[in-house]
């Protein structure tokens, strides 16, 4: 069903009354995604810097607390109403899932966020510097993975449900009762420069592939690329204890930092920082979709605009590809 | 003259500097980073050089690539570049002769939609103070104070700063003057890191930083380029700047004679360096 922007905002206002909404806003200096009033919400096509990656997966999560012998568990946190996340986001809040909690370790703490949020996907009009999702195959207008998809015409949006969520959240606000269910479709064909790295490779060729120290020679290892990135999922347990009470969080952490393989003996297997690129790179492009059948790069082109010295991790695949067989 | 003319005159300087031995590596930048951003490269070979570029989107500060290869470096210097060398060597960090400075006078680099960076804005130094060669350009003016800035200080400014930084220590990584093996921040024993990087923690850092970059910051606005949250926190070292320009009239990377002023003691000295507060105490 098509509508306007200005219907579309007076759902989300609708929204804000039992949720925390949640869309991207423009600072003056960033677009990100936060805390929002309906008005403020961006209903343009510009992209944020940051993913909405934080509302599933929080940079510092209190996992629980210990106090006199007792354990003590948080409580399940209150849902938020996630409008705008794009193409990329959704589908890499898919690998996520897939990594969180497929096998015999489910993460409850993303699980619960999982199931409270309501997520409004936004299809994006245009490719914006840097981005390269369709290099990934993934669909810059549509994905499934989100409750309600809203396709952006510029004027208004085409709006469909895509989990009884989605349909129930549309079905409570007059104006959006008769939406339809959306199709599951299936991203354009691959492109003839799809971005992909041969499963016939063994790991060990992939070490020798290039030179991994010149590709990456003016990478700083600031990291910021992990933190920005949609898919980057690692964390570190970090402990505070204050008047005998113990917390435990859960805290983002990236492979880019040298502390990340340290170990207690002083040994770190990745020394270098051509390493842990290298190992950035192979998680998204080689680990995950062997593990999970998915490619741990949704060509949302952060991390290419964000880095500081405009590292282009296309490039590099593309150098490893050039050698493959 | 404009960038193209300068470039040529460098592209052509790298070459031959590259083709007589006289360095191994030139550090400087190429084309091809997204939204018109150039990239910071290590060129080895003569041939190489016709990837050179220098245009108003040469961002970062070099400094970061000088060490690890073998025989003599070229960068391709900024006047914040070369002023980061001549601090690099005022700390004992390069020796003077390994580094070749091609110094270029600057007017100033440009953010992804032609504005002006705010580093660049405020910066009064367009020409390298301290170069082997110099790329001129009679064009560009003479710079003599920069743009005045606000000097708020209030606590207020800090945490609205504060509250956008996601503490990823991209501008950490991007400053000439980080340079510690292990960063406090990354030091286990005591355990600065914050477990949960909370508003205190992230000032902390801040404030750490700021403090060991006191006499040390050569204007460059690396720091705030890097940064993707867009905080400004560049005041605080530029506070810290002038504070100690007033008192030790010294600047860093402007003369590789001066010792730099947190590197040296004079009975002098005004005790307000040592002690604080606003008092004119000697
Ligand atoms: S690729 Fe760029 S953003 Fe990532 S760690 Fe290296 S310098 Fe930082
Ligand atoms: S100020 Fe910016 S670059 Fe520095 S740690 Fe904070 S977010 Fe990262
Ligand atoms: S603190 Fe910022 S402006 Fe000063 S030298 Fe370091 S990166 Fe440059
Ligand atoms: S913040 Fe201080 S300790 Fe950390 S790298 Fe910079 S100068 Fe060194």
């Amino acid at each position: 069903m098509a509508i306007s922007k200005d219907v579309m905002r007076g759902f989300l206002a609708h929204l804000s009354a039992g949720r925390t909404l949640i869309g991207p806003v423009d600072t003056g200096k960033v677009i990100e995604y936060r805390k929002a009033s309906p008005n403020e919400i961006l209903m343009d096509d510009r992209v944020s810097y940051k993913s909405i990656k934080e509302f599933y997966f929080p940079q510092v999560e209190r996992m629980f607390t210990f106090s006199e012998g007792e354990v003590q568990d948080h409580d399940n946190p209150a849902g938020c109403a996630i409008f705008g996340g794009k193409p990329c986001d959704l589908e890499a809040l898919r690998v996520m899932k897939a990594v969180f909690t497929t096998g015999k370790f489910a993460d409850p703490f993303f699980e619960r966020r999982f199931d409270a949020n309501l997520l409004i996907g936004v299809g994006c009009i245009a490719k914006k510097p840097g981005c390269f999702c369709d290099q990934v195959e993934v669909d810059m207008a549509f994905s499934d993975f989100c409750d309600i998809m809203l396709e952006d015409s510029g004027e208004g949006y085409n709006v469909e449900y895509l989990s009884e969520k989605g349909r129930q959240a549309l079905n409570e606000y007059p104006p959006t009762k008769d939406v339809a269910c959306g199709n599951t479709r299936k991203a354009d064909p691959p492109q003839a420069d799809a971005l992909a790295l041969s499963p016939a490779i063994t790991e060990a060729g992939f070490f020798e592939a290039i030179d991994w120290a010149k590709s990456t020679e003016t990478c700083q290892g600031c990291g910021l690329c992990s933190f920005i990135c949609p898919t980057c999922h690692c964390f570190d347990f970090r402990d505070s204890s204050e008047n005998g009470t113990v917390h435990r969080y859960k805290c983002w952490d990236s492979c880019i930092y040298p502390k990340f393989t340290l170990h207690a003996s002083g040994h770190n297997p990745r020394e270098s920082r051509a390493a842990r690129y290298r190992q950035r790179l192979l998680h998204k492009y080689r680990y995950v979709p062997d593990n999970f059948g998915l490619t741990a790069c949704t060509g949302c082109g952060r991390c290419v605009r964000g880095c500081p010295v405009g590292m282009d991790i296309r490039q590099v695949v593309k150098q490893v590809m050039e050698v493959q067989p | 003259m404009s960038f193209e003319k300068q470039r040529d005159e460098v592209a052509a300087l790298c070459k031959k500097l590259l083709a007589d031995g006289a360095v191994s590596r030139v550090v400087g930048f190429r084309e091809g980073g997204v939204e018109g951003m150039s990239l910071p490269y290590i060129f080895t070979d003569p041939a190489g050089v016709d990837m050179l570029t220098w245009n108003s989107r040469c961002l970062p500060n070099l400094n970061g690539y000088l060490t690890g290869g073998e025989g003599n470096t070229a960068i391709v210097a900024k006047p914040c570049d070369a002023r980061a060398v001549v601090a690099l060597i005022s700390e004992k960090q390069l020796r003077r002769e390994d580094i070749h400075i091609i110094g270029l006078v600057c007017d100033g680099m440009v953010d992804a939609n032609g504005d002006p960076l705010p580093a660049c804005v405020e910066c009064s130094v367009n020409c390298p103070p301290v170069y082997d060669d110099l790329i001129d350009d009679p064009d560009v003016a003479e710079k003599t104070g920069g743009e005045q800035v606000s000097n708020d200080t209030s606590l207020e400014r800090f945490e609205a700063e504060i509250d956008k930084c996601i503490l990823c220590f991209s501008c950490r990584q991007a400053c000439y003057g980080c340079y510690c093996q292990t960063c406090f921040m990354d030091r286990g024993s005591p355990g600065w890191q914050p477990t949960v990087p909370g508003r205190g923690d992230k000032m902390l850092y801040h404030a750490g930083r700021t403090m060991h970059l006191a006499g040390r910051c050569v204007e460059c606005g690396a720091c705030e380029n890097a940064c993707a949250s867009g905080v400004d926190i560049r005041y605080l070292i530029r506070e810290v700047t002038n504070f100690v320009g007033e008192l030790y009239d010294y600047r860093a990377g402007m003369d590789l004679d001066a010792r730099p002023a947190m590197l040296s003691y004079a009975a002098g000295d005004r005790e307000v360096g040592f002690l604080g507060g606003d008092g004119d105490g000697h």
